[in-house]
């Protein structure tokens, strides 16, 4: 259980975060914001690679303010930072087992079966000797998340896992993920409504460095029940719309001319939601 | 397809699982196209999957820079090789910068006598500018990687700063005896070095480790600066009494940053 009270972080004048409250259990959580929201910043917090400005944060009755339950929350947790460095010198399988090490698995031969497996988990296996250089866009987000998955921790962290991944290794991450989700606590940060659709139990909504919705995708998408249309002619210029691929117009908002009522999905929840607070605030 | 299938004794071999790799992958591939053949192997999940791993352990493993071998030969433990060998300011462009800074002061010492102190001087910040180099989110391109892992943190920045100091200590060693000096005064440099070294540590855990770094170079060019004014000579801080204090200096600092490391 991971416990986050009147989280805040700031910098400079900036309030990255701004009084969170957020309890996390096991299964799969999605943040999702618009860029500035907060969302790789309370990541950062979770892995312990930022120290809040003010507020606590508790994992499994650990408080990463203390060096030393510090570490041993980093001995719990697996993170797949947004923009993951490498050495570039180094091959995958190396990379891999270097922050094993650092992982603190020092004998060898184990080390070396775990570096095994978790290639296989995402399909790395065949790409395992060669150099970091040499990987594609879509390898290298692969690779950060092997090195996440190393020692199954309890507690994985993923700052937009999906970037780069084409559809088939995106449904590969996703059964991955949802099995993970079982039996650890998964918190992933994206853009990607359809990923949180399919992927997550629950959904945190962040924007300001507040959360603005905590709740399942179903009720999400139900913040824009009622208010999704279809129609076959362009509404109004100020409205919300865009053509669809059968060439009809879905608006979110007011009802537009001989338009027809449609179900909402996550994204038309997510961006009414973010468009009431833009209007509120 | 040829006409060749695999023969008894090599088939025997194969599943004893005494074929050296390369030639258990042969089999394997043409088990892989062979019908005939991979109905003469008994096929046992289990066995077939213990197969794999043996030759995925065979194959798939990392090949150690000659570095790490020699530590590994040296019996520095494979993993805490990796460590060393894998520190930024270890690469070859750094340990050659190291080189051409101590070839240059001897030859300038060697030139002109007058310039040793210069030797002396630098010798400790050399490996203030590789600790400073070693670690942090702006000169380590992994380090947002490397920081939610245990290790992280001083554990990490000793290890890297150890192979630092070691590089840097191992190569001014080397260029001491060139010294236009005798070798009590050649080796002056010694204690400052770990003492600048472990005072960076030491701030380390309460500052940026660059900063940490430019303070303690700071800190040494006061002293030496002071010292220089005091006495009219840049060789007075290098005397009996100021190598004790540096001495003492290096162990107290030193015992600190063990304390905090394995905190």
């Amino acid at each position: 259980m991971i416990q986050i009270r009147n989280l805040s972080k700031v910098y400079g004048h900036r309030r990255a975060l701004d009084g969170l409250d957020l309890t996390l259990g096991t299964g799969v959580t999605g943040l999702l914001g618009p860029n500035g929201a907060g969302k790789t910043t309370l990541l950062r917090c979770l892995a312990t690679t930022l120290a809040p400005s003010g507020g606590s944060i508790e994992a499994y009755g650990l408080n990463p303010a203390d060096p030393v339950q510090r570490t041993a929350l980093r001995r719990r947790l697996g993170y797949l930072p947004q923009d993951p460095g490498f050495y570039p010198h180094f091959t995958v399988f190396d990379l891999v087992d270097y922050v094993a090490i650092l992982k603190e698995m020092t004998v060898r031969e184990r080390r070396h079966a775990e570096v095994r497996r978790v290639l296989a988990e995402v399909d790395l296996t065949d790409q395992a000797r060669l150099k970091v250089r040499k990987l594609s866009g879509g390898m290298r987000q692969r690779l950060a998340l092997a090195q996440a998955l190393l020692g199954e921790p309890d507690l994985l962290i993923l700052d937009e896992p999906t970037v780069g991944l084409d559809p088939e290794q995106r449904m590969l991450f996703r059964a991955l993920v949802s099995r993970l989700g079982e039996s650890h606590t998964v918190v992933l940060s994206t853009h990607q409504t359809e990923d949180v659709a399919a992927l997550c139990e629950r959904v945190v909504v962040m924007r300001d460095g507040r959360a603005v919705f905590d709740g399942t995708p179903g009720e999400l998408a139900g913040v824009a029940a009622g208010r999704v249309w279809l129609s076959d002619q362009a509404p109004a210029a100020s409205q919300v719309f865009w053509r669809t691929a059968d060439g009809r117009y879905r608006t979110l908002g007011d009802r537009p001319p001989s338009a027809d009522a449609t179900a909402p999905g996550v994204e038309d929840g997510y961006l009414m939601l973010l468009r009431r607070h833009e209007e509120a605030a | 397809m040829s006409g060749w299938h695999i023969p008894d004794d090599l088939r025997e071999r194969y599943l004893a699982g005494t074929l050296d790799a390369a030639l258990a992958m042969s089999v394997d591939a043409h088990l892989g196209r062979c019908a005939k053949c991979r109905a003469a192997v008994p096929y046992e999940p289990d066995w077939l999957e213990a197969s794999w791993e043996r030759l995925e352990a065979e194959l798939i493993k990392p090949r150690p820079a000659p570095f790490e071998r020699l530590l590994r030969h040296g019996g520095v433990p494979g993993h805490l090789a990796r460590l060393l060998t894998a520190t930024p300011t270890m690469s070859r462009a750094w340990v050659v910068a190291v080189v051409a800074s101590v070839a240059f002061g001897v030859v300038a010492a060697r030139q002109d006598a007058d310039l040793l102190p210069a030797f002396l001087i630098g010798a400790p910040v050399l490996p203030l500018t590789g600790i400073a180099l070693a670690y942090g989110p702006r000169v380590d391109p992994a380090h947002e990687l490397m920081a939610a892992t245990p290790l992280s943190g001083p554990r990490l920045l000793l290890t890297r700063a150890t192979a630092v100091l070691a590089v840097a200590t191992v190569l001014a060693a080397i260029a001491s005896p060139l010294l236009p000096a005798p070798p009590g005064l050649s080796a002056a440099w010694l204690l400052p070095s770990l003492a600048a070294a472990s005072g960076c540590l030491a701030l380390s855990n309460r500052l940026p480790v660059p900063i940490a770094a430019f303070a303690v170079g700071g800190v040494w060019l006061a002293i030496v600066g002071t010292g220089g004014l005091v006495s009219g000579s840049w060789l007075a801080v290098f005397g009996p009494v100021a190598q004790l204090g540096y001495g003492l200096a290096a162990l107290l600092l030193s015992f600190r940053v063990y304390r905090v490391s394995i905190a």
